[in-house]
């Protein structure tokens, strides 16, 4: 403080000087006062220009003013408090201006050496600004308060700890109490006690710095559960510690829906039996290799189509929900019933024998034997059990079911309505058969199925025109596996499609071979082999896309199929018939008279040629023509050609021949040769 | 003895504020972390580091942060960590305690603990509903009767009678101003301003008085929480304490709380 700011006229003892330059760094913006004792009363003596402009006091009515009407809220003996004599002290303070209006104030006092005296700076508390950040925040804090506590998520808000300091109404409602009874630790008492740790390890991470989840039942004020994910997120407020930020989302209905969603998943919806994929999870998860004690039973309805077909799909499906009942009534309990599929069933069960899955199996009988009434009719169920005990030689779960579907099978081969334990050679011959699957599609990939070519020769003038293929496969240990063999296995198991495929196109490309080579003399036509299961939408592409392939005009095929196969499904077979001669395939039926064609049929059947089946052709050398001749004459009234099949004899040639035959094959006349030799063969005729 | 206690103030209340910084000087730990607790830019890691060197302090904070008040359920297995859980203030409020010998329940009035933690709890429970902090009201509960057990120190024997004689609360405030030249709440006031608490927790100590003053309803109400399970006074409607915020049916449920939890607390804040 320069002489300059002392007011004029006053006299400033040195005392008073020397206690400011004591107690303060000096300068004109700061409001200083000097107090000291005067008669026992502790007064001001002395205040600064900063003191005048903050107080509004004139510089003269300053002195004398005792210290308690300065800051009247120091009572009593309370002013010692501010003034003392062995330290400084600093208070906040409501000043009392010269108006009387209070200004909030840190008040620093500064006690002389002699301790009869007193520096105090006073420094107005909240200046504007500080006043307008604290509204803001205020305003923030509001807004977040407002925004959580509107908020339609349950949110929790702990500043220390477990201990909440906060919960909205979402909150409360979720779990059903007042959120008086939830702050602090109170809400842990809603977390579900087999949960609580959990929660609380969550919260462990999140104090820590980290982020969580924790997933905990809560126990609502009535007493039932709510499944909840709780999602944690650290909070810290400076100079206070850390807390977090609970959201909670209630996921009960959502599980509901997962777990109705895997029940649908893992069960029949018809029987509400566990379907196949929940007992193949049943079965392995209690299959122990070498181990044993676990039985399966398969249980296949007999008659069940007749069932569907003459009282309607209605009373079959009842008839499927009666015997799902009989069977897990009659089951011990924790024994498995699923639905395997269609009118199959299977039992599972744990800790029996043979002996006692067979008893199992007749108790099984016996339940399903009383009859039931579906639309007025009784019906009495019966079903052909297949029986498997687990043995050392089951290595997986899978080949105990497998086991019992083929001792299934073998029931019903023998005879509906029996029970049949798996016999060893049955075993064996069904992993053979497996085995032998597994070759031959390796087989039919790398193209090991070869072809074979029968020339067909013209009965009038004796040319050959065209070709039959044969399919043959020369396995490399079991040697040539016959064509009935192997056509049967690739269609009970699914690989005919891709052997068709591969007979049709290696046909094709021989035909477009021998063109190249033979010229004119190469062989017009080829006939194809074509198996009831490929009489489908696919066929026509195939042909078509095989004859592109390889550049040949329709003509020059001849597709196949068999009487049987044709009535198999007569109008769908029609169909794709139609397409194929539409696009000028040539039909053959193979082995025509064998099965039980309706003639009806036949008339309607776009088909150019019956192929009239071998063992009519063997007839005729004991001189029995009639069925051969009646089969050419019926072929020639309708306008079609006819082959007759293992002419074995140049006499059955020439009978053929009388008989009207239109084109003749057997091995006597040309045997069947593999691509090459059938070229040479052409070549030299 | 009341010719004593209606003399003119024999006590010297400077005495009693010298004795604070001589508390200071004993413990210089507790004093560290009371002056640095509540700085924004003290970290939970630093006050572990200082509380470290006080092993009876940082027992203390642990078993607290341990204890069912913070259901952390024994999971608070480091210093630091245990601070966090606790907080600052309440870490500060125990270097508090240990400060000024709030400890050793020996030295202290009857039944100083249970009025303590009967009112820190009572300002917990009551702070959501007057927009404050829990933690911070427990604290400011807990030290709020700090200054009785100062002037107990200082006067031992002059406090006992004082107590002895007035029975009810504002009687004895009275005769501590009478006495000292300030009451017991003031003069826990001025030691929290000496040591830089926040004035959020100076400012309702400073206005306990005026019941005009809205910041100090609080503290008003969990006081007249705590006269209530502890004395015989007549009780004063709460309404008018709290500047109208609280309502006496709202108060049973808080007196029930507060009944079942203080005894627990005194236990975790005395580390027994």
């Amino acid at each position: 403080m320069s002489a300059s700011t002392v007011p004029a006229g006053s006299s400033v003892s040195p005392e008073i000087v020397s206690s400011i330059f004591y107690g303060v760094t000096v300068s004109d913006t700061l409001a200083l006062l000097v107090a000291e004792m005067v008669g026992g009363t502790p007064r001001i003596t002395w205040g600064n220009e900063g003191a005048v402009r903050l107080l509004g006091y004139a510089a003269e009515d300053l002195g004398a003013l005792p210290v308690s009407t300065l800051v009247p809220t120091l009572r009593g003996g309370e002013v010692k408090l501010l003034l003392r004599r062995e330290r400084a002290a600093r208070m906040r303070l409501s000043v009392r201006t010269a108006s009387g209006a209070f200004v909030e104030s840190v008040v620093l006092s500064t006690p002389s050496p002699t301790g009869r005296m007193w520096t105090l700076r006073v420094v107005p508390a909240a200046s504007e600004q500080e006043r307008a950040l604290r509204a803001t925040a205020d305003a923030h804090e509001q807004r977040f308060a407002t925004l959580t506590e509107r908020s339609p998520i349950p949110t929790l808000l702990s500043e220390q700890g477990m201990r909440l300091a906060h919960v909205n109404d979402a909150f409360c409602s979720l779990v059903g109490l007042r959120s008086e009874q939830l702050l602090g630790t109170g809400w842990m008492s809603v977390v579900h006690p087999e949960d609580l740790d959990a929660v609380i390890e969550q919260v462990v991470v999140v104090l820590g710095g980290g982020d969580g989840e924790a997933r905990a039942r809560l126990v609502r004020a009535d007493g039932s559960e709510r499944m909840t994910v709780i999602r944690f997120a650290h909070l810290f407020t400076p100079g206070v510690g850390a807390g977090f930020v609970g959201t909670i989302e209630d996921i009960t209905q959502r599980l509901a829906f997962e777990a109705r969603l895997a029940h649908q998943a893992n069960h029949d919806p018809l029987t509400g039996l566990p379907n196949r994929t929940l007992l193949a999870q049943y079965v392995s998860a209690r299959f122990r290799p070498g181990g044993s004690g676990l039985a399966c039973l398969f249980l296949d309805l007999d008659n069940f189509k007749v069932v569907n077909d003459s009282l309607g799909h209605g009373a079959g499906d009842e008839l499927l929900v009666e015997v799902a009942a009989r069977l897990r009534a009659t089951v011990r309990p924790g024994d498995l019933v699923a639905r395997f599929g269609g009118d199959e069933f299977v039992v599972v069960c744990e800790g029996v024998g043979e002996a006692e899955a067979i008893t199992l199996a007749e108790r099984i009988g016996a339940a399903l034997a009383v009859p039931v009434r579906l639309g007025g009719v009784d019906v009495r169920p019966r079903a052909s059990v297949g029986v498997t005990a687990q043995t050392a030689e089951h290595a997986a779960a899978e080949e105990l079911i497998r086991d019992c579907d083929i001792a299934m099978y073998q029931a019903k081969t023998g005879g509906k309505g029996r029970i049949t334990v798996l016999d060893q050679q049955a075993r064996a011959e069904a992993r053979e058969k497996l085995l032998l699957v597994a070759e031959l599609r390796d087989a039919i990939e790398r193209r090991e199925i070869t072809l074979l070519y029968q020339p067909i020769f013209s009965a009038t003038d004796g040319t050959a025109t065209a070709v039959e293929s044969l399919a043959r496969w020369h396995h490399a240990g079991r040697g040539a596996i016959s064509p009935g063999t192997f056509v049967g296995l690739a269609e009970e198991s699914g690989l005919i499609g891709g052997l068709g495929l591969l007979v049709l196109d290696e046909t094709c490309r021989q035909l477009a071979d021998w063109d190249r080579t033979l010229g004119v003399a190469a062989p017009r036509r080829a006939n194809v082999n074509v198996s009831a299961l490929q009489l489908d939408a696919n066929l026509l592409p195939q042909v078509i896309a095989a004859l592109d392939r390889h550049g040949l005009s329709p003509s020059r095929l001849s597709i196949e199929i068999t009487e049987s196969a044709l009535m198999k499904d007569p109008a769908s077979a029609r169909e794709v018939l139609a397409g194929l001669r539409a696009l000028g395939v040539q039909l053959a039926i193979d082995d025509f008279g064998t099965g039980y064609s309706s003639l009806a049929y036949l008339r309607h059947l776009p088909v150019d040629c019956l192929k009239v089946d071998r063992t009519f052709v063997a007839e005729l050398a004991d001189g029995h023509t009639e069925i051969a001749s009646a089969v050419i004459a019926l072929a020639r009234s309708l306008g079609l050609t006819t082959v007759a099949e293992g002419v074995e004899t140049a006499a059955q040639a020439t009978e053929l021949a009388q008989l009207g035959a239109g084109f003749l094959q057997g091995y006597s006349l040309a045997p069947p040769m593999t691509g090459p030799d059938t070229a040479a063969w052409f070549a030299a005729r | 003895m009341p010719p004593m206690l209606t003399a003119a103030p024999s006590f010297d209340v400077e005495k009693v504020l010298a004795s604070i910084d001589t508390m200071a000087a004993q413990k210089p730990v507790a004093a560290q972390i009371v002056s640095v607790a509540n700085s924004d830019d003290t970290s939970a890691r630093e006050l572990a580091q200082i509380l470290g060197s006080d092993v009876a302090l940082a027992g203390r904070v642990m078993k607290l942060a341990n204890s069912a008040y913070f259901g952390m359920r024994g999971r608070v297995t480091s210093l630091q960590f245990a601070v966090t859980v606790v907080g600052f203030t309440t870490v500060r409020t125990m270097a508090t305690v240990a400060l000024t010998d709030l400890d050793d329940e020996s030295r202290l009035p009857a039944n100083f603990w249970r009025v303590s933690t009967s009112v820190g709890l009572a300002a917990s429970t009551l702070a959501p509903r007057f927009g404050e902090r829990p933690q911070d009201a427990l604290c400011l509960g807990l030290l709020a009767p700090l200054g009785i057990a100062l002037l107990h120190h200082d006067d031992p024997e002059g406090y006992a009678a004082l107590t002895a004689t007035e029975r009810t609360t504002a009687a004895r405030r009275a005769a501590e101003v009478r006495r000292y030249g300030i009451h017991a709440l003031r003069l826990t006031a001025v030691a929290l301003e000496q040591w830089g608490f926040p004035r959020s927790m100076v400012a309702p100590l400073t206005g306990v008085d005026d019941l005009g003053a809205e910041e100090s309803a609080l503290l008003r109400g969990a006081l007249e929480v705590a006269a209530r399970l502890a004395t015989d006074d007549e009780p004063v409607p709460v309404e008018r304490l709290t500047c109208g915020l609280l309502r006496e049916d709202a108060l049973p449920p808080v007196i029930d709380k507060v009944r079942a939890e203080a005894e627990e607390l005194r236990l975790a804040m005395l580390g027994q």
